[in-house]
């Protein structure tokens, strides 16, 4: 469905890369999802696509079209893809039906097409409105409706939900992803929030640099990441390196890297390696408590824990089915 | 899949493949504006080559000296003068409240409406003997001093009392948005006021306060009226004697050469001095609200803001309404009915053509995908910079030489002799106009299309419409004030333009600057007053409506 090989985009003629030698694909109805810090090329991947930038090098093709590559672009207009912009872009001087119907001009039934469209979105009966006279998540919906209408082979959100507030994107996340489920068509969605990520993409991809690190399934990515780096991107991590392990009596590979989520850290309770450790500061969270512990061999380490009350001397540990494991 | 790998991409092969594919029509049709403009200019460095005129060697020898000398007392004089009204002004009516202020702020601007030669004219009847001045003197039974005008010195006020605003438009739009946060932090850290003022805020506001001194210095080096009625020496002055008097085009072509190398050196130091200061914050910072004084302080603020006023248009103003009452009889005619209307009429048309112009140039080079495409567009809007002569020169050379191969051609193929067809037509003068003015309709309409966010227009791509239709349905809708401010802006330079057009307008056509420019220079002054007042009042209601538009905004 979507091919991307080797697509490289350099802003200053080769000195430094947006993005480098990215290379994945997408098949037929999958929900993917870009995740990475600012800056790390995943905006730019999309444009790409999109046909808004021009790579400098490597090749996308879509439905076994080559769209890109570096003799020949496909102008946006004729890529058939749908772009959600962050910023909704909405026309601000047509209202909600114009809006919607701007895409699918060549359509006989283009206004029942549009109306339809909002109905999906929920929107029905605001057809005469003005983008001005809506809410963030209303403009956002109308967005995803208009870019629906042509009936797009991809879909692409660019940090959909980062202009709302945490309660509205919660809900909105789900449901703008019911209504990409219900109409089957292959999306791309960029975010720098992992939550976002997990909740609804089938496989998600992590961009760190301009360079793709890892590409896998939600859970796996959550159990199996490649990284120290991928790993603290879903949840704080400790790493355990030599003198941790002394600490917890733990020799391991000496060869890989090793990591334990923070979650996975139990206090006072029986596992396979424990220290023991003195709490150096305790700061109230609301949902729980962060710690600082000196461990008994002086390492220090900052831990959060759900317990409000902890005594000022505790045991920790953790099991080897927890361990994270990095190729180093 | 192939493996392209990243290695290679900045291969030579692969730059010139990007090169091939990243080259579309709108790169094609942006270079063929920018040459289309500059055209003239290259036009007067091919022709230094063909070596300067006869007289040349004696203009080094004893004129030269004459025109640099004064052009540099003019740019030195008119930048103290003009800084003194301008930046004073500025800075009372965005930090003070007092009488009248709402008023001052855009009368301040109106100076503008009245081109300078305009001035000159008024000023020059205020101080002759038994002119208004005498009268006034006369009046209160004082002794009559007599103030000659008609010199440097004279021109160097003229210049300065009508080009204040745009050094007061500039500082303004500093002291009102950047330095209310300044101020504040100076005043809390307990510097006084005034030692803030000249310590912390002159100086930030200083690539601002610049950019509108070198409009002021532009506008004084491409006047040609003022100068000529005083009797000055200038380089424009000079330009118009050897093309029209000596008819040695050669050495107008030298003379308008060193002009531009001038303007160059101004324009090169304009930028390094930005370069110098790039600090000044880009956060808009008000100030809460205005210092008022207790009422006899703010009538003194009121009184030094009236000056510049006074001088720069309520007393040219009524000078040239006095001489319109006394000499209504004799110009008002059918005759100046026609006259008006067809400046009008050109002034229109060029603004139109103009803006046109800006626009695709604006567009064409955001379609474009070569970055050096887009960095070569800027180079349209220079024009601004060239003074009207020059420009004018410029357009004869590539005018008269089409003109010329075509005369050759209907002799040879079909034996019919045409006159000059470009040449001293309405063409040949719109388009110098539009070289000369591109900058001033590209300005406002490209900083409204920068309040366009440009995921706007891609999302219109992205719904498959291509970049033509785009613009027409989605970015003209939300550009149009800027249209309109560029038409009108446009408009007001045509008609008060007058170097460019005494050079190059038809024969059977005039418009009202040149008209006044005739009674002027047939001893005939008073006469000139009606047709100056037809231009200032055009010019008067659109700059009060853009000061609206631009507080709005």
């Amino acid at each position: 469905m979507l091919i991307v090989d080797s697509l490289s985009k350099s802003f200053d003629k080769g000195k430094s890369f947006a993005l480098k030698d990215v290379s994945f694909k997408l098949e037929q109805g999958d929900v993917c999802a870009i995740v990475g810090e600012s800056g790390s090329g995943k905006t730019t991947l999309v444009r790409l696509i999109a046909g808004l930038e021009r790579p400098d090098g490597g090749v996308i093709k879509l439905e076994g079209k080559e769209v890109s590559s570096i003799k020949k672009l496909v102008p946006p207009e004729k890529r058939n893809i749908g772009l959600v912009f962050q910023e909704y872009a909405l026309f601000p001087h047509f209202d909600l039906l114009k809006n919607v119907m701007y895409g699918i001009s060549k359509l006989k039934n283009k206004k029942e097409r549009a109306k339809e469209m909002l109905e999906l979105v929920g929107l029905s009966g605001m057809e005469h409105r003005y983008p001005h006279q809506l809410s963030g998540g209303q403009q956002q919906r109308v967005a995803l409706a208009r870019a629906l209408a042509p009936n797009p082979s991809l879909l692409i959100l660019d940090e959909p939900f980062s202009n709302l507030d945490a309660m509205l994107r919660m809900q909105l996340r789900s449901q703008v992803f019911e209504i990409i489920k219900k109409t089957g068509v292959t999306a791309i969605f960029v975010t720098h929030d992992t939550q976002d990520a997990l909740s609804v993409a089938d496989e998600i991809l992590i961009l760190q640099n301009g360079k793709i690190i890892q590409k896998d399934q939600a859970a796996n990515l959550y159990t199996k990441p490649s990284s120290i780096y991928v790993a603290s991107l879903f949840g704080n991590t400790i790493q355990l390196n030599k003198e941790m392990q002394t600490a917890f009596d733990c020799p391991l590979n000496p060869k890989c890297d090793h990591a334990i989520r923070n979650e996975n850290l139990s206090i006072n309770e029986e596992c396979e390696y424990v220290t023991h450790a003195r709490v150096l500061k305790k700061t109230f969270l609301g949902t729980g408590t962060q710690l600082l512990l000196k461990l008994d061999n002086g390492q220090k380490i900052s831990v959060v824990t759900k317990e409000r009350e902890v005594a000022d001397r505790i045991k920790i540990g953790f099991n080897s089915t927890d361990l994270l494991e990095f190729a180093g | 899949m192939k493996q392209a790998g990243s290695s290679n991409i900045f291969s030579l092969k692969s730059r010139l493949n990007r090169l091939k594919r990243d080259t579309n029509r709108w790169s094609v049709f942006t270079l063929a504006i920018v040459a289309f403009i500059a055209l003239p200019i290259i036009s007067i460095g091919v022709k230094l080559f063909a070596g300067p005129g006869e007289t040349w060697g004696h203009l080094v020898d004893n004129l030269l000296v004459d025109y640099i000398g004064n052009s540099f007392f003019l740019v030195f004089f008119c930048s103290v003068l003009v800084l003194l009204f301008g930046v004073s002004s500025a800075w009372l009516v965005s930090r003070f409240e007092f009488p009248f202020r709402k008023q001052m702020e855009w009368l301040l601007i109106l100076p503008l409406a009245i081109p300078s030669y305009i001035v000159a004219y008024a000023y020059a009847g205020i101080f002759d003997y038994g002119g208004s001045f005498e009268l006034f003197l006369r009046f209160f039974n004082m002794e009559f001093i007599r103030i000659d005008m008609m010199n440097k010195y004279g021109l160097a006020f003229v210049l300065s009392i009508s080009l204040f605003p745009y050094v007061y438009v500039s500082s303004r739009a500093f002291f009102l948005n950047q330095a209310g946060n300044l101020l504040e932090a100076s005043t809390m850290l307990g510097i006084g006021e005034f030692r803030s003022f000249f310590k912390l805020i002159l100086p930030l506001a200083r690539p601002a306060i610049i950019a509108g001194l070198i409009l002021v210095l532009m506008e004084v080096l491409n006047d040609y009226g003022a100068a000529q009625y005083f009797g000055v020496n200038t380089f424009t002055t000079g330009i118009f004697r050897a093309w029209f008097a000596l008819e040695e085009p050669e050495t107008a072509i030298y003379l308008s050469a060193l002009l531009i190398a001038i303007v160059f050196v101004l324009i090169l130091f304009e930028k390094w001095q930005r370069k110098n200061l790039q600090v000044a914050s880009q956060i808009a910072s008000k100030f809460s609200h205005r210092k008022e004084f207790k009422k006899p302080a703010q009538w003194l603020i009121f009184l030094i803001v009236l000056i510049p006023v006074s001088f720069g248009f309520f007393v040219p103003l009524a000078q040239l309404i006095y001489w319109a009452v006394l000499t209504a009889g004799n110009v008002f005619d059918l005759d100046f009915l026609m006259l008006s209307l067809q400046s009008f009429w050109i002034a229109f048309v060029t603004s139109v053509v103009t803006v046109i112009l800006a626009t695709l140039l604006i567009y064409f080079a955001k379609w474009s995908s070569i970055n050096t495409v887009k960095s070569v567009s800027k180079l349209g809007i220079l024009g601004y910079a060239i003074p009207g002569a020059v420009v004018a020169i410029g357009i004869m050379i590539p005018t008269l030489a089409l003109d010329k191969w075509i005369i050759g051609i209907m002799n040879d193929y079909f034996g019919i002799s045409t006159g000059l067809l470009i040449n001293g037509s309405l063409v040949a003068l719109v388009y110098a106009y539009a070289v000369r003015f591109l900058a001033v309709a590209y300005n406002p309409i490209e900083s409204t299309g920068l309040k366009v966010s440009s995921s706007i227009p891609d999302s219109s791509r992205m719904l498959g419409v291509g970049n033509f239709r785009t613009f027409f349905r989605v970015e003209f809708p939300l550009i149009k004030t800027g249209i309109l401010s560029a038409i009108i802006l446009v408009f007001i330079d045509v008609m008060k333009e007058l170097p460019l057009t005494l050079i190059l307008k038809p024969f059977h056509i005039n418009t009202l600057a040149v008209k006044a420019f005739e009674y002027a220079s047939d001893e005939m002054v008073m006469e000139a007053a009606i047709p100056s007042l037809f231009i200032i009042f055009t010019a008067a209601i659109p700059v009060i409506f853009l000061n609206r538009l631009l507080i709005k905004d």
